[in-house]
């Protein structure tokens, strides 16, 4: 049935489909043979798909949409191996490699979910390992109690700026006429918090001149991350303001960091 | 009458059609049981089919009162004789349903405890099977992974000193939505799992840490705590490792066991740090 629309007789007449409707078949044929087919469970090569394959661009992602509650329209945005997520891993704490070439093809969204999750969890837990000596260290006698809202406001604050901050930013880019990518985002901004992770282990030590040290230079480091992507992101035009603005943003979350969980 | 249509139709679909032509036509004694057949699990009776000669005495028109007042007697002895005549078309096909409605209520906790006793041995504690996850717990139930969750929000909500309902919302948060997430993780890495055996997987895996919670809140010394969490941790993930890992391609093993390892370790953590 489907070999009969390109044979229909219109292409002559202004504004007609059929074009776009065979190149959309192409993609679909090629994307038929190696995704998930929802008609053959288990799915071919058990799953399985070699990374940088069909899924190239945002337009093939978005030829593969299903509808918002199935998991086969998401996981495209999985499609990494062990090796690869921990590439970018090590790409993101030094700001010099070129991060936005390594997922241009492949944007992924385990990174971003992971790891603002384990900073989730590593802020409360650490924050209160944190008070826990500060106050042992100059009140002894008076009982410590486990804080437990410090996980209630690690969720808000983390999972609320890696969600809010590359979508605003999207918008923000959209208007100035910059082709954006919201995916690409999200990965970058989530890719970014990773720096403090390991710094949030260090921030434990009860000395508050260390403290302010550690957390000037991971801030430092990660706004430094996520300014020379996003300029690299604008190539083009020049918009050095929401440039400067990510980058402040970036430091007011490390600064609202040490100030709110490590007092 | 697959053939007179133009469409031709997808390879799998005709083998699906000629399997379901087969049960229609060959009748429902030849149907095998999907798996091993479990304890039967409670089934409602199915009663309404109006093609289904019923052994049920037709209420007379004449005598409504007294039929109503017949009815709820005479219910109960006839409806074992309608199922075995409905035995055919019962929804599982397994046979005979038992009448697990009318069964007293100890012989159906009876039942469950030990379907939670059995699913425990065979995910908890060394046993054969556990090369074979799929086959290991086939015979999943959420009930276990309810009593392990709430047995341990209950048990770190009392060893708290402050904020105890919020400490109980914490933990029982995170379980409950971990568990669905890593499910999803799973899923969304293209790895074959079956949802809810996951979640009561996750949930079973639990009773290690259940166990270490207990005996924190009995002993108080940090040091014993923090041995006891952590050899309780390390036996939690030895529990959920062999079926996480299989379902994944295993150059992606380390992103799905990352998140598991993840969620217990933070609630062994939340072990520790309540006193």
């Amino acid at each position: 049935m489907e070999e009969g629309y390109t044979s229909l007789p219109t292409s002559h007449l202004l504004g007609s489909v059929p074009a776009a409707v065979a190149e959309e078949k192409a993609k679909g044929a090629a994307s038929e043979s190696s995704s998930a087919n929802l008609q053959i469970f288990p799915p071919a090569n058990g799953g399985y798909q070699a990374p940088g394959s069909p899924y190239g661009g945002d337009d093939q992602a978005t030829s593969s949409w299903k509808g918002v509650c199935s998991i086969s329209s998401y996981t495209p945005y999985f499609n990494v191996d062990t090796d690869i997520v921990v590439g970018r891993l090590i790409s993101s704490v030094y700001p010099m490699n070129d991060f936005t070439g390594k997922i241009d093809g492949n944007p992924d969204l385990y990174g971003p979910i992971w790891i603002s999750t384990t900073l989730v969890f590593m802020l409360a837990a650490l924050g209160n390992c944190a008070t826990y000596l500060m106050h042992k260290r100059n009140e002894p006698d008076i009982a410590w109690a486990f804080d437990v809202t410090y996980v209630n406001w690690a969720a808000c604050i983390i999972y609320g700026y890696a969600l809010a901050v590359p979508v605003a930013f999207y918008f923000l880019l959209r208007y100035f006429g910059c082709n954006a990518s919201l995916i690409r985002l999200w990965c970058m901004w989530g890719y970014s918090l990773f720096i403090f992770v390991p710094s949030s282990l260090l921030l434990i030590a009860p000395v508050e001149i260390f403290r302010w040290i550690i957390i000037i230079l991971a801030g430092a480091a990660s706004s430094w991350f996520v300014a020379l992507n996003l300029k690299s992101y604008t190539e083009g035009s020049d918009l050095m303001v929401l440039i400067v603005s990510a980058l402040l943003l970036q430091i007011v979350l490390a600064l609202f960091i040490k100030i709110f969980f490590f007092a | 009458m697959s053939h007179g249509d133009t469409i031709p139709l997808h390879p799998s679909s005709q083998s699906d059609i000629d399997e379901i032509e087969n049960l229609i036509n060959a009748g429902p004694a030849t149907v095998l049981p999907a798996h091993p057949p479990s304890p039967q699990r409670a089934s409602i009776p199915v009663s309404s089919s109006p093609f289904i000669p019923s052994n049920l005495p037709p209420p007379p028109p004449s005598a409504p009162a007294a039929a109503f007042q017949k009815a709820p007697t005479s219910t109960p002895p006839s409806v074992p004789a309608a199922e075995s005549s409905r035995r055919g078309i019962a929804a599982d096909g397994f046979g005979s349903p038992p009448n697990t409605l009318t069964e007293p209520v100890w012989d159906t906790v009876r039942r469950d405890l030990s379907r939670i006793v059995s699913n425990l041995k065979l995910v908890v504690f060394p046993n054969p099977f556990r090369e074979d996850p799929g086959k290991a717990l086939r015979d999943w139930d959420l009930w276990g992974p309810f009593f392990f969750i709430v047995f341990l929000g209950l048990t770190l909500s009392w060893s708290a000193s402050v904020k105890k309902s919020e400490v109980f919302a914490v933990a029982f948060a995170v379980l409950a939505a971990g568990a669905i997430i890593l499910t999803l993780n799973v899923l969304l890495l293209g790895g074959h799992i079956i949802f809810f055996q996951s979640l009561s997987l996750l949930g079973y895996c639990l009773f290690p840490l259940d166990l270490g919670a207990l005996i924190c809140m009995l002993k108080d010394n940090v040091i014993i705590k923090i041995i006891v969490v952590s050899i309780t941790l390390a036996w939690s993930s030895w529990a959920a490792y062999p079926f996480m890992s299989a379902a994944v391609n295993p150059k992606r093993k380390a992103l799905a066991l990352y998140p598991v390892f993840l969620m217990y370790i933070s609630v062994g953590f939340l072990i520790i740090a309540i006193d």
